[in-house]
């Protein structure tokens, strides 16, 4: 009872914190007020303050987490809708998202390897750019540690939410298809949430992307990890 | 049916479909997580008009407007990880980041210059 009791205060808290957060963003438009950052620091800190564990957060948290499984089902619809274009951009798409998911396996290997850390650490930063069951996945069947794995991934993710507008600025990055093809590739899931907010059409490439980026990374990985350690 | 109905109807709907993946992927052993799964099989579904497009309308528009509220309790277990990057370890979120700007850039580059070849040629 006490349990149910966190968990609906908890989930309560949350969507209240989320709508203060869309109510900040939509009147103080910066790249660190995005909702997802927003709402993600304030819920931390004010688990911190209150001296509560993440688990304490996720009596109720897991609620909502299991709706994500069908948020991201639900982004086949936008995909549906742009289908005719997709199909004529698809080449361009699968190229640019092979040399990304390339790039994201060889670049996050090396420079940790370069800095010194553990085989531990390595393997679970290789699949950082892909959506979090696929990464810790990777992550595990390599050598990795799983939730470490899926802090990379939120690192990914979150950092490219907050990096991509220098990234796209500095890569004069302006077509819907470069932008989603960016974001889908760097930050999956997380990435095309935040497209999708911007423009249906860079959403629907970042989610062909980020589709494509788990497909590719898991082949890549074993192969570019076993080439470079 | 009011729309609040609709909505809740629609994501029990989008629920179903995600099971499905999962079943798909367990039973299969795939590592394709089952929600892109469940995507594929929507896509699939629509394409081949076995379900109609407002069928899932309203429910979809809900979740991809607050999309990024069904991510809060993954980003908030950061949290319990904080102690992995303490000294030497701050390393590696600017190795994550680096990395991921590399990506974002140098995979968006291509594409947008792949893409805008196409269109020109098309015109």
């Amino acid at each position: 009872m006490n349990s149910l009791l966190l968990a609906s205060a908890v989930i309560f808290m949350t969507i209240l914190i989320y709508q203060g957060a869309l109510f900040v963003y939509r009147r103080f438009r910066r790249i660190y007020t995005a909702p997802i950052i927003l709402s993600t620091v304030t819920i931390i800190i004010l688990l911190l303050v209150f001296g509560l564990s993440y688990d304490t957060y996720m009596l109720g948290g897991r609620w909502i987490d299991h709706l994500l499984g069908p948020a991201v089902v639900a982004l086949a619809f936008p995909l549906y809708q742009y289908r005719d274009l997709l199909k004529k951009m698809l080449l361009p798409i699968l190229v640019g998202t092979s040399v990304g998911a390339f790039i994201g396996v060889t670049s996050g290997l090396l420079l940790s390897k370069w800095a010194g850390f553990s085989e531990l650490i390595i393997h679970s930063i290789v699949p950082k750019s892909v959506t979090t069951p696929v990464a810790m996945s990777i992550a595990e069947s390599s050598g990795g540690v799983m939730p470490l794995a899926a802090v990379f991934v939120m690192i990914a993710g979150i950092g490219g939410v907050l990096i991509h507008p220098v990234v796209m600025r500095f890569s004069r990055l302006t077509h819907p298809l470069g932008k989603g093809v960016g974001m889908g590739s760097a930050s999956h899931a997380i990435g095309t949430a935040t497209s999708m907010e911007r423009d249906p059409l860079e959403g629907s490439v970042s989610t062909i992307a980020m589709v494509l980026s788990a497909v590719i990374v898991s082949v890549l990985a074993p192969g570019l990890t076993l080439l470079f350690m | 049916m009011s729309k609040a109905v609709a909505i809740i109807v629609q994501i029990a709907g989008l629920y179903i479909i995600y099971l499905l993946g999962t079943l798909i992927q367990n039973t299969f052993n795939l590592f394709i997580p089952g929600s892109v799964i469940g995507l594929v099989i929507l896509f699939a579904f629509l394409s081949l008009k076995l379900v109609p497009e407002n069928w899932f309308k309203q429910g979809v528009g809900f979740m991809i407007k607050h999309l990024p509220f069904f991510f809060i309790p993954a980003t908030v277990g950061v949290m319990s990880y904080a102690y992995v990057f303490e000294g030497k370890g701050v390393l590696l979120v600017f190795i994550g980041l680096l990395s991921t700007a590399l990506v974002m850039g140098i995979s968006g580059v291509v594409a947008q210059w792949m893409a805008r070849r196409r269109e020109a040629a098309h015109e």
